[in-house]
């Protein structure tokens, strides 16, 4: 029989909270995350379309690890070091107890290391000294630079897997988690979703690409609006998610506090376009449908969705109308929430955040407000969306995730059964 | 041995930051990988802190020699041509380049 699995720590890096008791506290609040690019020393922000985001301010990663593992990696890594050690302290894992074989580590990023990839590559075309390019940017911008950092400051040694597959990767580094425990491989997953990208060309590429908000630079916590009939591009965000996840039997050896199971986990790809999804919906229903038989649940048992909802025009229209198709009349009944609407879209990180809500409406029986939805589109009306918080006992969740490259994502929670 | 004070402290305060230690605790004679622990990529950001520093390229092959804080001090002295009986032991790589007016 397979293992069963569950998540027994979390972890968090947002916008709105640094651990997951401040970034919980400001989402039930509906406080945004959001607020305006000042500038991106060394120049400013008047050639950008789009000028907000959902930035980590005043991130120091010394303040929150006593170790030397922050100093040699990007920001982003940074991130996934911090929500992983507040995830492991959470799940009250000892690695001293455990056999580290049996402990991988599987990180979801879209862009990694771009502060100093940025950063060396502009340096090299100004100043035309290939003898000054940093020794550490290599082993800095590879995309597993996250995966490896957190495994060697844990000691870790099962398998240590980067999932990136754009604003998807850390929700199928969950499913992949997910397989790697119930194959018996590990009993012990750190997963983390991470980066950190508000940087200057990575943001001028969105913008280019006319994926972001610009309408609502001077307001920038109405910028993000899944949903909304204003809405007009995804705000960029960044941080980093942690969750542990392990089976159930080495979780009840070791009498953890079990948040939630992750019981089901679908991937596919639409093969149909690099940026823009099939606007019949018809894949993004059948990923959700595909993670519920392998949860061995169905469409009517689904109480909350944590919706991809990027706040852009056609993606969560797409996401609604497939909504529809698999739940049919069960969709108006579904408690659904965008957790970009608070902190913007976070790429590698956001399925990981969107799992830890997921988790928490599970555990808590609350579900976080979708802000600025203050006029439904009707292209995308769903009677469970809210610009307040809600209660509501949640036995099953979905969560949503779908990027770039043509691929979906979808991972099925449910209450943990003892 | 006859360093030139300001290459020395130099040399010591750039390790000093990357190692977070006082520079004044760092000593010449110390072996950077037995007594300072850098391993041989810490070995080589160090070095490049060094080119930053003294606005000097240090060929490959001079690598190898470098294994003390005194053996960095001294080459960089020979290198900028301070030392005050540099004789030196291997064909330079390049001819030393102009000394840059380059603030560090």
């Amino acid at each position: 029989m397979r293992s069963r699995v569950v998540v027994t720590g979390l972890g968090i890096v947002s916008p709105i909270g640094i651990g997951v008791g401040e970034f919980w506290k400001a989402a039930l609040a509906g406080q945004s995350g959001i607020s305006a690019i000042t500038s991106f020393d060394p120049f400013p922000m008047d050639g950008y379309r789009s000028k907000v985001a959902g930035q980590v301010r005043d991130f120091a990663v010394e303040r929150f690890l006593d170790n030397a593992y922050g100093d040699r990696v990007d920001r982003y890594a940074q991130f996934a070091l911090v929500a992983a050690k507040e995830a492991l302290a959470d799940s009250g894992l000892q690695m001293a107890k455990e056999n580290p074989h049996r402990v991988g580590v599987i990180v979801g990023a879209g862009m990694g290391g771009m502060v100093m990839g940025e950063r060396e590559i502009t340096q090299l075309y100004q100043h035309q000294k290939p003898h000054r390019v940093h020794p550490n940017f290599i082993p800095t911008i590879t995309l597993n630079s996250a995966s490896g950092i957190v495994a060697m400051a844990y000691g870790a040694k099962g398998p240590n897997l980067t999932i990136s597959t754009a604003c998807s990767s850390s929700a199928h580094a969950l499913g992949q988690a997910l397989h790697c425990i119930r194959e018996g491989r590990a009993d012990v997953v750190i997963v983390v979703g991470a980066d950190a990208s508000i940087t200057p060309l990575v943001f001028a590429g969105f913008c280019s690409l006319r994926a972001l908000s610009s309408k609502f630079n001077d307001q920038p916590d109405k910028a993000s609006r899944p949903f909304d009939r204003l809405r007009d591009g995804f705000v960029m965000g960044e941080g980093a998610g942690a969750l542990i996840l392990e089976s159930a039997a080495h979780a009840k050896k070791r009498k953890a506090r079990v948040y939630a199971e992750v019981a089901g986990y679908a991937a596919t790809s639409e093969a149909y376009h690099m940026v823009i999804p099939r606007e019949d919906g018809l894949e993004v229903a059948n990923t959700m449908k595909l993670a519920l038989a392998d949860a061995g649940l169905t469409p009517g048992q689904v109480d909350y969705i944590n919706a991809h909802a990027t706040s852009t025009s056609i993606g969560d229209a797409v996401e609604a109308k497939a909504i529809r198709q698999l739940f049919k009349s069960r969709a108006d009944k579904i408690a659904i929430s965008a957790t970009k609407s608070l902190i913007g879209h976070t790429l590698g990180a956001a399925g990981a955040i969107g799992g830890i809500a997921s988790v928490l409406a599970l555990h808590t029986g609350q579900i976080h407000p979708t802000a600025n939805y203050d006029d439904p589109d009707p292209a995308c009306a769903l009677a469970g969306l809210s610009r307040s918080a809600q209660e509501r006992r949640v036995k099953v969740a979905m969560l949503n995730a779908f990027g770039f490259g043509s691929n979906n994502a979808a991972v099925v929670l449910k209450q943990a059964t003892t | 041995m006859a360093t030139d004070p300001t290459v020395s402290l130099k040399i010591r305060t750039s390790l000093g930051e990357y190692l977070k230690r006082d520079p004044a605790a760092i000593l010449i004679s110390q072996h950077l990988r037995d007594d300072l622990g850098l391993d041989s990529m810490a070995v080589i950001e160090l070095l490049y802190r060094i080119e930053e520093a003294f606005d000097l390229q240090i060929p490959d092959q001079d690598l190898v020699g470098l294994t003390t804080v005194g053996h960095v001090v001294t080459y960089v002295e020979k290198r900028l041509g301070k030392a005050p009986s540099a004789a030196p032991t291997k064909k330079p790589a390049k001819p030393s380049k102009p000394k840059s007016k380059k603030k560090s």
